[in-house]
């Protein structure tokens, strides 16, 4: 670990108010990137990603005592989301979806899950994780699916395959089961993840 | 106008639209209540959420617009000042608050 990171989790776990407050600025320095990071995955937004972010600090400053012992980042990350970034995900959609159909359970599995085979697994080696596994895909599967990626709308990405976005729709939907197949192979092969 | 019948692989892909775009609760608004039971009874669409979000932080997590970090703080530090006020509000004898409304307020 980082020894910023390691000067800042140990101030961070000291008893008073004022130190921890003190504590908070370099910590939020060498852990701001990978968080947000982190919490765009569950919401793509970077407004919410902000404004939940902001509240899981302040909960670690008033309750610090999860990251005692803390030595690498991987632990870190899982113990932060764990214990403070769930809680706030959880609460950023409860009070839209009073109107909406999907119950709080499917809710919460959508935007707060538990941790899924690579959540963990750093933003570097993902990339080449999601590099090996389109190569294994047809070349049309792994077109749809770099198309997605550029941001392309599945309209956009249905006029360059040339078919409809109801046959795009369906193609994504495939290839992502496949992905995900590769994905439990993975963790299997590296032994699972935590 | 947006299907109101759509079925799971369409589910998964607009979920997966919405979640690059920023847009989630556009999607979750947009269900229908034989939707959201479909989505609730597919163990694929679960499934394939977790590579959705993976897809989306590997497209697009490099892409986010890193902000001043230095204003981020002061945010979490206001925060930070609110909640010691709240606690310190909060163990303050409430008698001697009582007596000082009521010192404050006595006629002259």
């Amino acid at each position: 670990m980082d020894k910023r990171l390691r000067n800042a989790l140990q101030q961070l776990t000291a008893s008073d108010t004022e130190s921890r407050r003190r504590a908070m600025e370099p910590f939020v320095r060498a852990t701001f990137a990978m968080f947000i990071r982190h919490l765009h995955r569950y919401l793509g937004n970077e407004v919410e990603c902000e404004d939940v972010l902001e509240d899981v600090y302040a909960d670690i400053w008033e309750n610090p005592s999860h990251l005692r012992d803390i030595e690498d980042e991987r632990r870190l990350l899982k113990t932060v989301y764990l214990y403070y970034m769930r809680k706030r995900l959880r609460e950023v959609y409860r009070r839209l979806n009073r109107r909406a159909y999907l119950s709080q359970a499917d809710l919460q599995s959508l935007t707060a899950p538990d941790l899924g085979l690579c959540d963990l697994v750093s933003q570097e080696e993902l990339k080449q994780l999601l590099h090996k596994m389109l190569g294994k895909l047809k070349a049309r599967e792994r077109r749809a699916i770099e198309l997605w990626m550029e941001g392309m709308s599945n309209r956009a990405i249905a006029n360059q395959l040339g078919t409809t976005v109801g046959a795009v729709k369906m193609l994504e939907f495939r290839t992502i089961l496949k992905l995900r197949e590769m994905l439990k192979e993975y963790s299997r092969e590296s032994g699972g993840e935590d | 106008m947006p299907s109101t019948h759509r079925e799971i692989q369409e589910l998964l892909a607009d979920y997966a639209s919405a979640l690059r775009d920023g847009s989630l609760p556009t999607f979750l608004k947009s269900l229908t209540r034989e939707e959201a039971l479909r989505i609730h009874e597919s163990q694929d669409f679960w499934e394939a959420t977790e590579v959705v979000r993976l897809m989306n932080s590997v497209g697009f997590g490099d892409k986010l617009v890193t902000p001043d970090v230095g204003l981020f703080i002061s945010r979490v530090d206001a925060g930070i000042a609110s909640r010691m006020k709240k606690a310190h509000a909060s163990t303050r004898d409430p008698s001697r608050s009582h007596v000082n409304l009521h010192r404050e307020f006595e006629p002259q």
